[in-house]
């Protein structure tokens, strides 16, 4: 029996960044609202604290803040001919659960993508000729600029404490920042975090080669800052521990540190912790969500919960089986090419490289996440494709986010993976290596995609979401591309000896390579090309708004969270000062 | 100059141990910049890292109700006066071995003595 509770006037489905952040603005525009997340409550008092946090075993390894595979998980295929296997313990990506969801263990680095991003189909089209872009590649403009989202970016640099160093403030170029960034309005909150002894001799011998090196920008605050909400942050610690487990400074941003302090004083707040969504019930006549059904993962029993506005804020695999359980949309047909829900996947390319310098003291147990040095040189359209046979870049950075004693132990290629030998290389090299990667982009394709599974289920009886996803050879050729560029700045630092580590052509679900799953309920200028309008507003159902980068129509060459961020306060202010006054299409179709 | 520092921070805290009073010559505005720094764990928002410091100075220490301290901080059996603090805040874990606070300490002694100034109005 579901038992059927009083309306609200605004529900989240799921509680990570963008349900945080959309419940605070919904809030402080007069609304109640509740917070519906799958996992545990997670509060830094009890869970961000020393010594449990530095237990690499507990969290880098057993992956406690993941999601439960036990509950659910999503099938794997390469290719669209082949039977898809459901994954049992998650390993090349790692979806977060609980509140704060995947923005608790996230690796912090907090990008902009850049302005010609937004545009660029149309950038590739102007720049490479009318057929350039070839016909398996389904990318599509942003309908919203770099501008739009400009103020947005600088809100949640804010909320995050964020520190970089501005490379184009107003227009104005600064050496020793990212110049090729889009215009800020603003310098970053802090200073930029220290670099570490790899990361200045990368920096060298980047510059050495008329490249133009900057320190990565990062949601960790530098110094003691307060943020726009009266949070305070802390200054990062440089402890190390940093990927995989929560912050015990509160330096590094999540929801948790920045927003929820604020909210669990707001009594027109209510978090639910788990509390598992299994249903968007859809009125398709009237285009909208009535109510959204829940099971208490405490005892099993089901709610219905009716709400004005239904923010779908769960993970990238959550909002697409949700729209698709649910009959939101037309999922995409890979055979014929119509449809949209599910459409233009996108997973992260990255590969990287380590190198050895046997009289360099490179003291790599001290970090923070995200630290490092980087050069934006070969991103985007900040390079003349011409003639190098794909399109698309990426940044390539030295990193230094620590070295653990379990995952910190860089060895040369061919030593032995366990016994006496391997103990005297991790010996001998720990103080002299240092790691480095290469973050490429992904231009959609028609043949990645998402859609239900025929075969396999979750815990709820509900068909699992099935992927299908191999990297096009213009990835390949693109992440071959940026490799042979490390490789050269590499050699510039004179190492002992190095490794470079290219992607094999075909995708494998271990070991872990990102988090960084974008696409499937994309946004859009019409109904005819996208799941969503500009504002994040579903065409389908006009009070449903769907965060996170499930909406990114292709995946750039940055990390994804700053971009989903923006996007978040974007669509809060759209629903604020648009939808509440007139609830309906915010862009007629 | 490492020796010019040592003698500074050794005049420092021999002023806060021979004359308490001294101490009214620190700058508790200032020390309300220093506290920026402590203030991300010990705030008294909900889901606070570190507890409240609203009234430490004269607290027995381990004694906020509800926080869960390290054994080390619960066997400390310290009452938080000046000496105490200044000790434990320039030097965390030299003080209370094994406490779990991640803090170095404050280097700078005139940032410790005005921080000392200022939590002692902090109430």
């Amino acid at each position: 029996m579901v038992t059927r509770l009083k309306d609200v006037d605004a529900v989240t489905v799921g509680f990570g960044w963008t349900g945080a952040i959309l419940a605070r603005e919904l809030t402080k525009a007069g609304l109640n609202v509740v917070g519906l997340e799958r996992g545990p409550d997670r509060v830094p008092g009890e869970d961000f604290i020393l010594p449990s946090v530095r237990d690499e075993v507990r969290y880098a390894q057993r992956l406690e803040l993941m999601m439960d595979n036990s509950i659910d998980t999503i099938t794997f295929r390469n290719f669209p001919n082949e039977q898809a296997l459901p994954i049992r313990r998650i390993g090349a990506f790692l979806p977060g659960e609980g509140t704060g969801g995947s923005g608790i263990h996230w690796g912090a680095l907090l990008w902009r993508n850049l302005p010609s991003d937004f545009r660029i189909r149309s950038a590739l089209t102007e720049r490479y000729g009318k057929n350039a872009v070839p016909d398996d590649m389904t990318i599509q403009d942003w309908p919203v600029s770099y501008d739009d989202l400009e103020p947005h970016y600088d809100r949640f640099d804010k909320l995050c404490g964020a520190s970089g160093q501005a490379g184009n403030l107003r227009g104005k170029k600064i050496d020793g920042g990212n110049v090729f960034e889009g215009a800020r309005n603003d310098h970053y909150p802090n200073a930029p975090i220290k670099s570490s002894n790899a990361g200045l001799m990368y920096g060298a011998a980047a510059k050495s080669l008329g490249y133009h090196p900057f320190p990565a920008p990062v949601a960790i605050a530098s110094a003691a800052y307060t943020n726009p909400e009266n949070v305070t942050l802390g200054a990062c610690e440089y402890c190390g521990y940093c990927n995989r487990v929560a912050c015990e400074t509160n330096s590094k941003a999540s929801a948790n540190s920045t927003i929820l302090p604020v909210l669990r004083l707001d009594p027109k707040f209510e978090l639910r912790s788990r509390c598992f969504v299994t249903k968007l019930n859809y009125d398709k006549a009237a285009k909208r969500v009535v109510s959204v059904t829940y099971t208490d993962m405490r005892n099993g029993e089901e709610y219905e919960q009716p709400a004005g506005v239904v923010i779908l804020s769960s993970f990238v695999f959550g909002n697409v089986q949700h729209l698709l359980l649910s009959g939101i949309g037309e999922p995409y047909n890979h055979d014929s090419g119509k449809g949209l829900v599910g459409k233009n996947y996108a997973y992260q390319y990255e590969a990287g490289a380590s190198a050895f310098f046997e009289d360099k003291e490179l003291n790599p147990y001290w970090g923070s996440a995200g630290m490092g040095v980087v050069i934006d040189d070969f991103n985007g359209e900040n390079f003349d494709h011409g003639g190098l046979g794909f399109f698309g870049g990426g940044y390539i950075a030295c990193n230094t986010a620590g070295a653990p004693p379990i995952a910190g132990r860089t060895v040369p290629h061919g030593t032995p993976e366990w016994g006496s030998d391997w103990k005297r290389a991790t010996v001998k090299w720990y103080h002299h290596a240092a790691r480095f990667n290469t973050q490429g982009s992904v231009y959609a394709n028609r043949n990645n995609y998402m859609d239900l599974d025929p075969t396999y289920k979750d815990v709820f009886g509900r068909p699992l979401v099935r992927l299908s996803y191999n990297p096009p050879d213009n990835e390949y050729n693109m992440s071959r591309f940026l490799q042979t560029k490390l490789e050269g700045v590499i050699k510039a630092m004179n190492p002992t000896h190095y490794d470079m580590h290219p992607r094999p052509k075909t995708f494998t679900v271990v070991p872990y390579q990102s988090t960084h799953n974008t696409g499937g309920t994309m946004m859009g200028a019409d109904p005819k090309s996208s799941v969503v309008n500009r504002y994040l507003q579903s065409w389908d159902a006009h009070n449903l708004f769907v965060q996170g980068a499930s909406v990114f129509p292709q995946q750039h060459g940055y990390n994804p969270t700053g971009t989903v961020g923006a996007l978040a306060y974007w669509s809060a202010l759209a629903i604020t000062t648009k939808y509440l006054k007139n609830p309906g299409p915010l862009v007629q179709a | 100059m490492p020796g010019a520092i040592s003698v500074a921070a050794f005049s420092a805290s021999m002023l806060v141990m021979v004359a308490p009073s001294a101490a009214s010559a620190a700058d508790a505005d200032h020390g309300k910049v220093v506290f920026q720094n402590c203030a991300a764990c010990h705030t008294d928002k909900p889901g606070a890292i570190g507890p409240s410091l609203r009234g430490v100075v004269g607290r027995k220490s381990g004694s906020v109700d509800g926080f869960h301290y390290s054994d080390a901080m619960k066997r400390a059996n310290l009452i938080w006066d000046e000496t105490n603090l200044h000790d434990y805040l320039k030097d965390p874990q030299a003080k209370v071995r094994g406490n779990r606070m991640p803090f170095g300490g404050v280097n700078n002694p005139k940032d410790l003595d005005d921080l000392i100034a200022y939590l002692k109005d902090y109430k």
